[in-house]
């Protein structure tokens, strides 16, 4: 077979499977005298739990609540803290928190006991907004402000300094909505005993993640505990923490029922009872001089949080990090408040909080520009960060940044100054212009300090296995990485084996998140290949590595000061509408993006996920609407919560720059995220000079176009 | 949880109809979905059910002999989409149905019995003055669809009545104007709809009439709205647009994202009105941006 060259073009290891339907996903899985299980949720957002009345259980069924936890364990999800509660107790915190699980072998019956499970409640104020939130309406959720977490960061002089020789302040607030995953496999998970083992199969992004979360729940160790990703139809951050939801408990149940037990979400229970990105309220205060020179920005973002933590003080961080966008301010001050709520907890959602503060800055940014009288592309890149750059952490930009080529390609190929001239605003016609960032993997020695990954390779013969704990989950990690392994070792790419990984076989190589994957995954494996390569002929053998900070990028994790990125993917995107002057439907006319991602592992699959993301992007700004009314979302289909199809947008023009990233196998940086952190601020400004408006929030779908037509 | 029957000629339907009240099922995707019950369960209706689909009397298309088009109860938004004898207000909603699947699925009868304000098919139905033919054990109605709707989700059928057909008359409008806005533009549940049409004689106005999808708990029409165009000329459109408006506003009704509803269907019927005023060529208004 021929080598496997790393600029192939390639046909996706798992593409046929999928196309044809022969892949098999975990609610395809069978095993004998399997139970199924029903979640009893919460239907009020706070209160006391006054009584729980389940109908009589036929024999071989089984409610199991808080009380089936043994005396040795915890009702506690170990996520980032142990917050989150795998059962609720005494109380609730949200519509659709875990009361309970039904159990037994026939869903027909199972359904007619969840029908009938009468839970009295005495109902408490909740509070759902960030606004409601911060006033603690209703008492406080958590300790006594509902701050759930918090940070600053500061760069350049004291901010009273700044503000004091501006010549004009300029402040505006900027809010984006929850986003729903719609990832189109749902959520599901199964339990069973395998060897003596507690064994699950998940659709999961990180499977070590779910052994660590659940083994106190019992009084066991993570090691104890085994769990097989299952192939997994899509997750986008929605399976990063929440399988810990499911799997919980469904452990609860297994150490009572000792059966194969499987949940599975349908799409209703996936829209309403699952995590959403954080819903954000971002205020930025802009010092000026009298020629419209940023002098600093002070900065405030708010995440709405729900009640539990989970991974929401690590998106607040990103967020923080990202709140300058590309951009070298030379002053500034920003806070981050994670505020609890009762609503759903919000949590991982590819972006990991920077789409939001880029969304606020690439407006904001684009506003004062508009204001002072410059196009906002080229005012914009006045102040973009260079190499050596100091950033929002007080660290610096580790690698040559090449946003004035990106610029140049994308304003050449979509013609923007000509446009961006001749388009009067409110003429009906639009272009707009975005930049952002993206930092590659976990922040700042978080890589060094908590994940120490580790990758392996076995040689058998002439085939290499590649074990790792990573999962492909539809963004083609299994192509990539056998592709890096194969490449590196001069081989085919059809003699390297990569399976969904098992816990208890593959080396723990840190979660599937954090655009983590290619960057410091694939370079372990591109060293563990490098080794093997040198001592192929030894025979069978494997080779594994553990991931190597490299030197002199200091980080302090307590006062969040120094290199909180060691690469950052850059992008740059354009978008072209025309509004519709009868119906102020959006039509998109054009999109052109470039983006550094070092370099391209595999450039169909690239070539997918800048197609995605942009358009997932376009989705978040325009038609993705989340309503949350009292705790309950209001949108609970894939017919009311829309996403787009592929009628919405036309064909995406895409560049990308090489730029090859020093510690990145074959040079390549993190890119899942990137692609989609800045479609969305492109669309909107190119809305705002069709319509001649400013807008201050996303999602904007046509109704509320209208409404800040008609404002004021 | 109701029985269900497989009846497989109309007169067996009819007499399931009347003795047990036994409620048509044909496509499914309105009654599926509202009795869903989660992965790998049947939906369980709480009312018996019959499904019609195999009943060859509610099926196709026909010209009649008076020049109007019979649409079987069970023709699919598929089938009617791909028709060249029916009319183009019809055809544009039905191809704007839902995604592929829904439209080769669904069918006329349910998406008129199932009375949803958002459903696509009344709204040009009912602008086209559409009569339905109800069946029953004692024999066959008409009536307009527009008083066969009565409300959201209500409608005048018979305990013992179903739907046999549809029956369009026939109309050769020198103007037409069809728009449906969606959440999206493939795959959507109407967010507004709107259908308007014209005749127009020697400068005078013959007919005019329009219709609004999802304005209120039904389809909109008003016959006196209308007349303060009809019988007008074409140049008084200016002088008259103002208290036509008016009176289209007055007569839908929107619950959510008023202001949105009202304005957009404000805008279309301006922009149609004023097309026939600045002497538009006959045919189809479709509006350029």
């Amino acid at each position: 077979m021929p080598q496997t060259a790393i600029d192939d073009r390639i046909v996706r290891v798992d593409a046929t499977s999928k196309a044809r339907g022969e892949a098999k996903y975990v609610s395809d899985l069978s095993f004998p005298d399997m139970q199924y299980a029903y979640m009893v949720r919460s239907s009020i957002p706070r209160g006391k739990i006054d009584s729980i009345s389940i109908p009589e259980l036929p024999e071989g069924y089984w409610f199991i609540s808080a009380d089936d936890i043994p005396e040795e364990g915890k009702n506690e999800l170990w996520m980032i803290q142990k917050d989150w509660r795998c059962f609720a107790e005494g109380d609730v915190k949200y519509v659709g928190e875990t009361i309970g699980l039904l159990v037994g072998s026939d869903r027909n019956v199972l359904r007619y006991l969840l029908d009938n499970v009468d839970i009295k409640y005495t109902e408490e104020e909740p509070a759902i907004t960030i606004d409601e939130g911060l006033a603690v309406k209703g008492g406080p959720i958590v300790g006594e402000d509902n701050v759930l977490c918090q940070l600053f960061v500061e760069k350049g002089r004291p901010m009273e300094e700044v503000f004091r020789e501006a010549d004009s302040v300029f402040e505006e607030t900027i809010e984006t909505g929850f986003q729903e995953h719609v990832h189109l496999e749902t959520n599901g998970a199964i339990v069973t005993i395998e060897n003596g083992k507690y064994t699950f199969y998940a659709s999961a992004q990180c499977p070590f993640y779910i052994r660590k979360a659940v083994a106190g729940l019992l009084g066991l160790q993570a090691e104890d505990i085994v769990v097989k990703q299952t192939t997994t139809g899509g997750a986008f951050g929605g399976k990063e923490h929440f399988p810990d939801v499911l799997c919980g408990p469904l452990l609860v149940a297994e150490h009572k029922i000792r059966k194969p037990i499987k949940l599975i979400f349908d799409r209703e229970e996936d829209m309403l009872y699952s995590v959403k990105r954080h819903p954000a309220k971002i205020t930025y205060k802009t010092a000026l001089d009298k020629d419209g020179n940023i002098l600093g920005i002070d900065g405030v973002v708010v995440y709405n949080c729900g009640p539990y933590l989970s991974g929401s003080f690590v998106v607040l961080q990103r967020g923080v990090f990202h709140a300058n966008g590309v951009y070298d301010i030379p002053n500034t001050h920003v806070k981050g408040i994670g505020i609890a709520t009762n609503t759903f907890p919000s949590d991982a959602f590819r972006g990991f909080g920077a789409p939001q503060t880029l969304f606020a800055i690439e407006t904001h940014m684009e506003h004062i520009a508009k204001r002072f009288g410059f196009d906002p592309a080229e005012y914009k890149s006045r102040y973009f960060i260079k190499q050596g750059g100091e950033t929002i952490t007080n660290g610096h930009i580790v690698e040559r940044v090449v946003l004035p080529e990106m610029m140049k390609q994308v304003t050449d190929a979509s013609d923007y100054f000509r446009k961006a001239s001749e388009y009067r605003p409110g003429s009906g016609k639009g272009i707009g212009i975005s930049f952002y960032n993206h930092g590659g993997a976990f922040t700042g020695n978080g890589e060094q300090a908590i994940i120490k990954a580790h990758a392996r390779l076995v040689k058998t013969g002439d085939r290499v296995r590649i074990e790792v704990g990573s999962t492909e989950m539809g963004q083609g990690f299994q192509t990539t990485l056998r592709k890096i392994a194969a490449a590196t070792l001069g081989i085919s790419i059809d003699d390297v084996d990569y399976d969904n990984p098992d816990t208890s076989i593959v080396p723990d190589s840190g979660p599937t998140a954090a655009s983590r994957s290619t960057m410091i995954v694939g370079r372990l494996v591109e060293r563990c290949a490098e080794e093997m390569k040198e001592r192929w002929q030894e025979g069978d053998f494997s080779v594994e590595k553990e991931y190597e900070h490299p030197e002199g990028h200091p980080w302090d994790q307590n006062t969040f000061r120094g290199d909180a990125y060691l690469g950052y993917g850059w992008g740059c995107c354009i978008v072209e509408v025309e509004v519709d002057k009868l119906t102020k439907e959006v039509k998109v006319t054009g999109i052109w993006s470039s983006h550094d991602i070092g370099k391209a592992i595999d450039e169909l699959i690239v070539h997918g996920q800048v197609n995605g993301g942009i358009v997932q992007s376009l989705g978040y700004a325009s038609m993705e609407k989340m309503e949350n009314r009292n705790g309950h979302f209001r949108q609970s289909s894939m017919s009311d919560y829309v996403i787009p199809t592929s009628m919405e947008f036309p064909t995406q023009q895409w560049f990308l720059v090489d730029n090859p990233y020093e510690w990145g196998p074959f040079g390549a940086k993190g890119m899942g995220e990137l692609v989609f952190n800045g479609a969305d601020a492109a669309y909107i400004d190119a809305v705002e000079r069709a319509i001649g408006k400013e807008i201050h929030k996303i999602p904007m779908p046509p109704e509320d176009i209208e409404e800040v037509l008609n404002a004021e | 949880m109701g029985m269900t029957y497989i009846p497989s000629t109309l007169s067996e339907a009819l007499r399931l109809r009347a003795e047990k009240g036994a409620k048509p099922l044909a496509g499914g995707t309105d009654l599926m979905v509202q009795s869903k019950r989660g992965i790998a369960l049947a939906p369980q209706f709480p009312f018996d059910v019959m499904i019609i689909t195999a009943i060859d009397e509610l099926k196709g298309i026909r010209a009649l002999d008076d020049g109007s088009v019979e649409i079987g109860a069970l023709v699919t938004p598929s089938e009617i989409a791909a028709s060249d004898i029916v009319p183009w207000h019809v055809r544009q909603a039905a191809a704007g149905m839902g995604a592929i699947a829904l439209r080769n699925t669904a069918t006329i009868g349910g998406n008129i019995g199932n009375a949803s304000p958002k459903g696509d098919l009344p709204q040009p139905l009912i602008l086209l003055d559409a009569e339905v033919v109800l069946a029953s054990v004692k024999g066959e109605r008409r009536m307009l669809l527009d008083d066969f709707i009565l409300g959201s989700k209500k409608t005048a059928l018979g305990d013992d009545e179903i739907i046999r057909s549809v029956i369009i008359p026939p109309h050769d409008f020198t103007y037409s104007f069809y728009r449906k806005i969606g959440m999206r533009r493939a795959n959507a549940i109407s967010k507004l709809s709107l259908s308007a049409a014209a005749v127009v004689k020697d400068g005078e106005i013959l007919d005019f009439r329009a219709s609004s999808g999802a304005s209120g708990p039904r389809v909109i029409r008003s016959k006196d709205a209308e007349s303060i165009i009809k019988g007008h000329m074409v140049e008084e459109i200016p002088e008259l647009m103002d208290s036509f408006l008016e009176a289209w506003n007055n007569a839908i009704s929107p619950h959510a994202m008023p202001e949105y509803r009202r304005n957009t269907t404000r805008r279309m019927l301006g922009y149609f009105l004023s097309s026939i005023h600045e002497g538009a060529s006959p045919g189809i208004i479709s509006e350029e941006v």
